[in-house]
């Protein structure tokens, strides 16, 4: 598996391409690309029967370890790969060590380990325990075990600390996979820490230099602890980071973020140089029972951000969630049903929403892709961004209804 | 079709030549229904997660769907708005709606029955009084629009022995019948169902059965069963009614799914079944297979890497272990969309192959090696020896 930067792009905003996967010679992804978050290799409420019918264009499947650890034993004893065991062979597959879509608690460091919060409680990892679960899983790509427990407040000893164990994580990850059979084709991308502190990023990419013939890709890592607040980081305190990290590294190296970045900030991310994404967002939005809708092209009429169908001023609404949208669910169901599914907590609520967010993030990145093309990526920012204004009018409107004295 | 104006045309493609079993096809204003058949129960306009595109290409004809809980939400107003059910929850295949008597009593425990319907007290903020009547039932479900409705019926339990209370619950049962035929608005496009009543008494099986044959209607309902009686009184109060019906018409048989019952009242010459256990069941992990269930959570599967069931075809037999079902059934939302899908081509695939035995001739043997499979030990219990033996199956 391999990443070739389109040779006529910049170095920001770029498109790319990753293709020559082990057993998937035909497949050929386009970056900026957006990885299929997953929970244990399903995405959230849509299962891979669904999944084909919001599209049939390759896809990578984002796993978390934190939601596969339940399956150390059964993996073994598999002895497939991973994409085949969750139940989708067609897809490839990333593994990460957290849940992008859940806050990763803070704290509990040990040298030369990092605390995985799985459900049954708390499990350390060391590199062999890691890189022993990764040659089980057999994985397209995967990013190395690390300490990325840094966020905009975290103390200067903190950073300092996260650096020196993540080089000391990747020193040690990386002398496995040398080592591996199974792992040779595997793509493998290394996280870079460092907080918000510069210098200290800085430090981490010259430390990670030694390796970097065996690293196809790196992951801006420790801006955040995941959940759902990575939504509302302000780009503007992430920037100088992503731009340092991105100017720092080799062109030819994939850079990665992770978490639900909001799409306004994601197109940023896209100008400042970042190629792989995830859709952890659309979990976010679906489990707040909100369907996006913003308008992308130009022409296109916006009639908001996004709805949110737990508002009874659509249980009389026969509208798709967006007209116009090709998604299964807009083409066949009402707004006025998916309120009725959520107000008596049936599961299908969540499913239709969730197959509309996950087409319409694939068509978003479409969208950014072409318009990298076409040059034309500012406009798509300057859409998003008046419409994204709107929302955040909304919500304060709504604050003021829910705070001030409204009878009932 | 021949005869545009009947909503329900029901011809007998085969029938055993040992047993009252019977393969029929039924047409419906949505499309055909092959019988026997069992119609999963979906609520709320709604089954279990699953998109009516993927019940469709596993083959579902009808299901269920239940008039108490769509009358409460999303309401009768937002359904007439919405065009019906069929449009509100994407699905064009048949639906079957039931009267929401038996949910009232069943899931009220203020309700009660009076000869203007059944009084209970309402579910909303104000706790007023609602009186759910024959007339009110049936004008739900004309919103609804459900290919077959369930008249109103005075449900008592079968372990009520208060003959007297049942014999009036048998009169009432039909005096209600002809108030719902009388304001049906779409005869063309709806049947209505009678519902045959009497618990555990044959002469009051035979008077409701007597009384309502004479009502020109296209299909009938046993009901009063599956409420806790013995099995060994159940099937004999099947059997009557099956004997007593007419064999040019549909008989359903309510509240009964479980696959051995399922398979022995087909014997007794029942047509259709509904049953919430598939569905539910999914969401506590439980998996349905031809030999009993079992639940994925249990430890012994965390290793298994075996399908759920390596003769069903479905996609989840298809594509997942027993051991990774195991790591997120009841963790994960989808887990229980998995199951489901499971437990409906299960559901599906028995009556398929009970179909297939009738036509084939071979019912009687499939019976036989069904139940041993079941019981390998042939501890039969007495209800299945008795029932299959009034019908001339002897057990191996
Ligand atoms: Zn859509
Ligand atoms: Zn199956």
């Amino acid at each position: 598996m391999k990443f070739t930067v389109n040779p006529a792009s910049q170095r920001c905003p770029r498109l790319g391409r990753l293709e020559a996967f082990i057993d998937k010679p035909e497949y050929s992804l386009e970056t900026p690309l957006v990885l299929l978050h997953t929970q244990g290799g399903q995405i959230p409420h849509v299962t891979h029967e669904v999944l084909k019918l919001i599209t049939e264009d390759p896809q990578i499947l984002q796993i978390p370890l934190v939601s596969m650890h339940c399956y150390h034993e059964a993996i073994r004893l598999y002895n497939g790969r991973v994409s085949e065991f969750v139940g989708n062979k067609d897809c490839l597959t990333c593994i990460t060590v957290h849940d992008p879509s859940n806050i990763t608690k803070q704290g509990h460091h040990m040298k030369d380990k990092v605390p995985i919060f799985t459900r049954n409680g708390k499990v350390l990892y060391d590199s062999k325990m890691y890189m022993s679960m990764i040659e089980q899983f057999k994985p397209d790509m995967y990013i190395l075990l690390s300490d990325g427990d840094t966020n905009i407040s975290s103390p200067n000893k903190r950073i300092a600390k996260a650096v020196e164990s993540t080089v000391s994580l990747t020193e040690q990850c990386i002398e496995i996979h040398k080592e591996s059979e199974v792992l040779k084709e595997t793509f493998v991308i290394a996280p870079v820490a460092g907080g918000y502190c510069l210098k200290s990023r800085q430090k981490c990419i010259d430390l990670m230099q030694k390796n970097n013939s065996y690293i196809q890709g790196y992951l801006i890592d420790g801006l955040h602890n995941n959940g759902s607040e990575v939504e509302f980081i302000s780009f503007a305190e992430v920037k100088p980071v992503v731009d340092l990290v991105v100017q720092n590294l080799s062109p030819n190296k994939l850079v990665a973020v992770q978490g639900c970045w909001s799409p306004l900030n994601i197109i940023k991310l896209v100008k400042s140089g970042v190629d792989l994404y995830d859709t952890s967002y659309c979990r976010i939005l679906t489990e707040r029972s909100a369907a996006i809708i913003f308008a992308m092209e130009p022409q296109e009429h916006s009639e908001a951000y996004e709805i949110n169908l737990r508002q009874p001023k659509y249980a009389e609404d026969f509208q798709p969630l967006l007209r116009g949208c090709n998604c299964v669910a807009c083409q066949g169901y009402s707004r006025g049903y998916i309120h009725h599914l959520l107000t008596v907590q049936e599961l299908l609520g969540s499913v239709l929403i969730m197959i509309h967010n996950i087409y319409y993030m694939l068509r978003f990145f479409r969208k950014i892709r072409d318009c990298i093309k076409n040059g034309n990526l500012d406009d798509l920012e300057d859409k998003v961004a008046t419409q994204f204004k709107l929302l955040q009018l909304d919500t304060d409107k709504d604050m003021q209804v829910v705070n001030g004295s409204v009878d009932t | 079709m021949s005869d545009p104006k009947k909503p329900l045309i029901f011809e007998l493609v085969g029938k055993c030549t040992t047993t009252k079993a019977r393969v029929g096809k039924m047409i419906l204003p949505h499309g055909p229904v092959d019988t026997p058949v069992f119609m999963p129960v979906g609520t709320q306009g709604t089954l279990k997660g699953m998109l009516p595109e993927q019940l469709k290409s596993m083959g579902l004809q009808i299901m269920l769907a239940n008039t108490y809980h769509l009358g409460t939400r999303p309401g009768i107003d937002v359904l007439r708005k919405a065009g019906g059910l069929h449009k509100f929850m994407n699905w064009d295949n048949n639906l079957l709606t039931d009267s929401g008597g038996f949910q009232m009593v069943s899931l009220l425990k203020l309700a009660e029955i009076t000869e203007e319907g059944v009084k209970f007290q309402s579910l909303n903020e104000q706790k007023n009084e609602v009186m759910l009547t024959p007339e009110h039932s049936i004008e739900i479900q004309n919103t609804i629009g459900a290919d077959i409705i369930m008249q109103l019926d005075d449900v008592v339990k079968t372990t009520i022995p208060d003959k007297a209370r049942i014999e009036e619950s048998v009169h009432r049962t039909t005096r209600w019948l002809d108030r719902c035929i009388k304001v049906h608005k779409n005869p063309q496009t709806q049947n209505i169902f009678p519902i045959v009543q009497g618990t555990l008494y044959e002469d009051l099986r035979r008077k409701s059965i007597a009384d309502h044959v004479q009502r020109g209607v296209n299909g009938f309902a046993i009901g009063g069963l599956s409420g806790g009686e013995s099995k060994d009184d159940f099937w004999k109060i099947v059997h009557l009614c099956t004997d007593l019906l007419p064999n040019n018409k549909p008989i359903y048989l309510m509240g009964v799914g479980f696959a051995e019952d399922l398979v022995v009242c087909c014997a007794l010459g029942v047509d259709m079944f509904d049953c919430v256990f598939p569905t539910r069941t999914a969401r506590f992990g439980c998996a349905l297979l031809m030999t009993g269930q079992i639940n994925l959570k249990k430890n012994t599967y965390a290793n298994d890497m075996n399908p759920i069931d390596k003769d069903c075809s479905c996609n989840t037999c298809k594509k997942y272990t027993r051991a990774y079902l195991h790591g997120i059934v009841t963790d994960l939302p989808v887990a229980c969309h998995l199951l489901t899908e499971h437990n409906v081509a299960f559901q599906l695939r028995l009556m398929r192959t009970i179909r297939e035995n009738i036509l084939n001739g071979t019912f009687v043997e499939f019976v036989q090696n069904f139940m041993s499979k079941i019981y390998p030990d042939k501890n039969y219990p007495s209800w299945i020896r008795d029932s299959l033996d009034a019908v001339h199956i002897t057990l191996l």
